[in-house]
């Protein structure tokens, strides 16, 4: 009777110590500590839910004391569980606070983000107005410009037309011709008299007028002698009023000359009056563009 | 005889005893209802339910066994199912916030960089 007395006492201290040294530890109070552990060291739960984690922490207290104090798990595990929650409220409460920094920074930097669009979008409209403004300048010099060419190209011609109706142009199927008769050369010679001249030194103004246009010149004769003899003099008589051209400083790339002789004639040669017809130099006078047009 | 009237006081006494601490729970567990319900309908009307249906759930749940727990006079039970609520209903609450404030973040974010790229697109042009 004695020795188990004496066994049940040494078994219950036994018991007792055990108890008083080994703490009533949960896997979800290890995880809560844990978790613990991680808010205390979050610097956003520190800076924005500090409230949150001082409850958290008096919840963890209790669930430790709890386990101290050799209660059973499952109240243990209840503690836990309150503090666990406290601290997910903590971690929320901070994420959400920082969230909303963000948003503030973030309104501010949108804001001048708008400013600095719409300062764009102004300073191109006003760049597109300058263009605008420049181009409009420019197509109305342009257009004064082609309208002075035109007006210029217009005097000329008029001009061209008067010189030409002086000079008793006619227009033909083979381009507008210029008549030079047999009066106005020396009689059986090649050699212009004064009005001659005249008429070829008007021509000659006509030509350096209008540099694009070219001169076919041609001679005739009439049937009157040997046609070696017509031949040469009608050469020699164009020759003559291309020498004049010449002087007056017509380049001779835009001279032709050409001499026909006696064929060609412009009236039968049985009276003297017609012969005098048949005696002539024909100058053909180029487009604007420097063709002559079905040359004889 | 006197041994038995020794007993019965002391079960007497146990019973006041018991009964005593049972009603002593009672209070307590109806105030935590009573916050726990508040806890629940603040959750409510933060979008818990779309932001943090399972702890809004819990919530619920818990509320709905802690209102048994009162039923069957169980106070303690009923009062430790309240906190428990509570504390889910909380976490709910946090939980739709931070989710509703990321969100509203995330959207500015993007927000700034459409305008970015604009900003960039016309001084490109």
């Amino acid at each position: 009777m004695r020795i188990p007395f004496k066994l049940a006492l040494i078994t219950s201290a036994v018991l007792l110590t055990a108890c008083s040294t080994a703490p009533t530890n949960t896997t979800l109070l290890d995880q809560t500590r844990s978790e613990y552990q991680v808010a205390r060291n979050s610097d956003s739960v520190n800076r924005y839910a500090a409230s949150e984690l001082t409850q958290s922490a008096e919840a963890l207290d209790q669930a430790n004391a709890a386990s101290t104090a050799h209660e059973n798990a499952e109240k243990v595990d209840r503690l836990a569980y309150l503090a666990k929650q406290k601290i997910a409220v903590a971690e929320d409460v901070a994420k959400q606070k920082s969230a909303e920094a963000v948003v503030a920074d973030a309104e501010k930097q949108r804001n001048a983000l708008r400013l600095a669009s719409r300062t764009a979008q102004a300073d191109k409209a006003i760049a597109n107005a300058d263009m605008a403004n420049q181009i409009a300048a420019v197509s109305q010099i342009n257009e004064q410009a082609a309208q002075a060419t035109a007006q210029a190209e217009q005097a000329r011609a008029d001009r061209l037309e008067q010189q030409l109706k002086d000079l008793n142009a006619k227009k033909t199927e083979h381009g507008i011709i210029i008549t030079f008769g047999d009066i106005l050369f020396n009689t059986n010679e090649a050699r212009l008299n004064p009005s001659g001249v005249g008429v070829a030194q008007k021509l000659a103004m006509i030509l350096n007028e209008n540099p694009q246009r070219t001169v076919q010149i041609g001679g005739f004769t009439d049937s009157t002698g040997s046609a070696d003899y017509n031949m040469a003099l009608s050469v020699r008589r164009a020759t003559a009023v291309s020498d004049i051209l010449s002087g007056a400083g017509v380049t001779a790339q835009r001279i032709g000359v050409k001499g026909y002789g006696m064929s060609n004639p412009i009236a039968d040669n049985s009276t003297a009056q017609n012969r005098q017809l048949n005696r002539r130099v024909e100058i053909t006078l180029s487009d604007a563009g420097g063709n002559i047009v079905g040359a004889r | 005889m006197k041994q038995t009237k020794y007993t019965l006081s002391i079960a007497c006494c146990a019973l006041i005893l018991l009964v005593s601490g049972c009603t002593s729970m009672k209070d307590p567990a109806t105030s935590n209802i009573a916050v726990s319900k508040n806890a629940i309908a603040n959750a409510d009307s933060a979008d818990a339910a779309q932001f943090a249906p399972l702890e809004l759930q819990s919530a619920r749940e818990k509320l709905t066994r802690a209102n048994a727990a009162m039923a069957d006079k169980d106070y303690k039970l009923a009062n430790d199912l309240a906190i428990q609520a509570q504390a889910d209903a909380k976490v709910a609450t946090s939980k739709a916030n931070s989710s509703k404030a990321q969100a509203a973040a995330d959207a500015l974010n993007a927000d700034i960089r459409v305008l970015q790229e604009e900003l960039t697109r016309a001084n490109n042009q």
